[in-house]
């Protein structure tokens, strides 16, 4: 129960201490407070003020050049080690396990999502060679960034004590390595995927009714869509870009602190990143999982580019009709009519 | 056993910066960090007081607390060193530290900063005691040779005492008294405030 009791405790310490405490501190302080030279003419041998001083991050001269060398006590670290190792980690942990196994509850109950007709055998081209490289570079890059991610943020309360230190830091430097520097790489190729994607992903009035109808993943029911449904074009806007760009921007902070940036921000940048990352981590989850085993089909096309028409017809109608019907082409650019024409081009792998 | 702590008498500090350079030559620590530094407080105003910092060896160590590889170790006198074979340069020491005491040796584009170095209490590190690879890494273990830190030892207006933590207190709690003023104890709340943790070991790992 006291363990209980100071968790929520610490929960709302955590949401409420991110803003204010970042900076605010030093602002409270230089309020109305008289200086020391004041100070000791009313009461000569009394250093409150200077003890105020050395005590808030206010900076005073050193010979020793550096970044916030001049401060002596900065408070804000033990607030984000209050919060990193407190809330962050806890709570951070057991959503992203519950997430998991939130997943595999779904995968129980209600199997993957299958094709409703037979498949006709007639493939049709879903993503050019350029569009699936777009996609498995943001993808591999994406997990390499999660699985370092995780092991510094949980290694050593999981993998520490299992595999031992020497083990431990060997890896924690691989990860940390890796991380700094596949950053960057997945920066980039968001960018590159973005406007290759973007088109597609474009809200569409008949998003709505597919929304209302939750895709029909629950119902059973065919819900048409254009090339991408709302599901997927949400986790376009809200995940790859949205948590993309959140995670990004604040992970450059920390990954280029030969700007002199202060610690405070930096700490922030921390606290911003990881909650994004392990939002980032448990959403992507659920698109993985819906791109591989939860949907017959689905990882085939990224894979090799192709799909079947029965699985085009139920899964993106619109998109389907439009190349059928000629009124726009095939992704790799070639005319949308030829579509039947071309079918005999086989995909490597079938079933 | 005693409980090592620092103590800077900011009366007595003249900002001299001489435990600043017998630290660094006691030490020879890598280019581009100090593990002790002098900061002046009101600067050229009347009230100007100085004062000696470097890592305070906390109880409760934030630095111990946020390392994502948990490089750190306390010995039975309550000094906080760390591995660097073990340590990944992440900066988060340096982040959770009120003192600002971790540095490092490089600028960190790509987050590369090589490995943190910090003060010692010129205890050296889980290498050898006194052996060539700990001097190199850590620098003096002046404690395994029965003496105190070398900044402490050089002070030459006795501001900065360096030494088991009942003794200093009460060398300046006699100051405190014959002076009648300047009783504060810098920086002693934050630093040792909560409850000593329990000794912890050195992280087990492969040593020359
Ligand atoms: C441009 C992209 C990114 C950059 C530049 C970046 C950079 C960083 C940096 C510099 C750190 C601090 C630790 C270190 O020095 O290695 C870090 C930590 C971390 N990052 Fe990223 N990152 C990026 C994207 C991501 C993404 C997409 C995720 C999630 C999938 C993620 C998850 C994490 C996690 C979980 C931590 C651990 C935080 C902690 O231990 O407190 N990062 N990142
Ligand atoms: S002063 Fe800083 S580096 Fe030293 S023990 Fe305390 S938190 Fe760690
Ligand atoms: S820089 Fe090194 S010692 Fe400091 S927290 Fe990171 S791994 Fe630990």
């Amino acid at each position: 129960m006291r363990a209980n009791l100071s968790g929520v405790r610490h929960f709302f310490l955590g949401l409420m201490l991110i803003l204010p405490l970042f900076g605010g501190t030093a602002w409270a302080q230089a309020q109305g407070q008289d200086t020391q030279a004041q100070r000791q003419q009313v009461q000569p041998g009394n250093n409150a003020p200077t003890w105020r001083k050395a005590r808030s991050s206010v900076e005073g001269y050193t010979a020793t050049k550096g970044r916030e060398t001049g401060v002596l006590i900065q408070s804000e670290g033990e607030t984000w080690r209050q919060l990193r190792n407190g809330p962050i980690t806890r709570y951070g942990g057991w959503l992203v396990v519950l997430m998991l196994v939130a997943i595999g509850v779904f995968y129980a109950a209600r199997g993957p999502i299958g094709l409703h007709s037979p498949p006709t055998g007639k493939m049709i081209e879903r993503f050019s060679a350029f569009e699936r490289i777009a996609h498995w570079a943001m993808a591999i890059s994406f997990c390499v960034l999660a699985v370092s991610g995780l092991t510094l943020l949980f290694g050593k309360h999981i993998l520490l004590p299992v595999i031992g230190h020497t083990l431990f830091s060997w890896l924690a430097e691989l990860s940390k390595t890796m991380h700094n520097f596949v950053g960057p790489i997945f920066l980039f190729s968001i960018v590159v995927f973005v406007l290759k994607y973007i088109g597609d992903n474009w809200p569409r009035a008949y998003d709505l009714t597919w929304l209302v109808k939750g895709g029909g993943v629950l119902t059973g029911e065919v819900v048409p869509s254009g090339r991408f449904n709302a599901g997927e074009k949400i986790w376009f806007w809200g995940g790859v870009i949205g948590l993309g760009a959140v995670s990004c921007a604040s992970g450059l902070v920390m990954n280029f602190p030969n700007f002199d940036q202060t610690r405070d921000v930096m700490m922030l940048a921390n606290v911003v990143h990881v909650i994004a990352g392990l939002w980032y981590i448990m959403w992507a989850a659920t698109h993985i999982y819906l791109g591989t085993v939860g949907t017959t089909g689905a990882y085939e096309a990224m894979r090799d580019g192709y799909v079947d028409e029965t699985w085009a017809r139920e899964h993106a109608q619109y998109w389907y009709e439009d190349v059928k019907a000629g009124r726009r082409a095939l992704p790799s650019g070639e005319p949308g009519a030829a579509a039947s024409a071309t079918a005999t081009a086989p995909p490597q792998v079938q079933h | 056993m005693a409980r090592m702590k620092f103590l800077c008498d900011a009366e007595r500090c003249i900002e001299c910066n001489g435990c600043v350079t017998a630290c660094k030559q006691e030490n020879e620590v890598p280019w581009g960090v100090n593990r002790r530094r002098v900061v002046t407080l009101n600067d050229g105003v009347s009230g100007e007081k100085s004062i000696s910092v470097a890592c305070m060896h906390c109880s409760d160590a934030p630095c111990m607390a946020v390392c994502p590889v948990d490089c750190f170790y306390r010995t039975e006198e309550g000094v906080v060193l760390h591995d660097k074979d073990m340590c990944i340069g992440c900066g988060y020491c340096f982040y959770a530290c009120p003192f600002g005491a971790p540095q490092f040796p490089q600028t960190g584009a790509f987050g590369m900063r090589g490995k943190m170095d910090k003060c010692t209490f010129c205890a050296g590190g889980p290498e050898m005691d006194n052996s060539k690879e700990e001097f190199a890494k850590y620098g003096s273990n002046r404690l395994a040779q029965g003496k105190l830190p070398a900044c402490a030892e050089m002070c030459s207006t006795k501001a900065l005492l360096g030494g088991d933590g009942n003794v200093i207190a009460d060398i300046f709690r006699d100051r405190a008294l014959k002076r009648g003023k300047g009783a504060e104890v810098w920086g002693w709340s934050t630093a040792y405030g909560k409850p000593d943790k329990p000794q912890q070991e050195a992280p087990k790992g492969a040593k020359s």
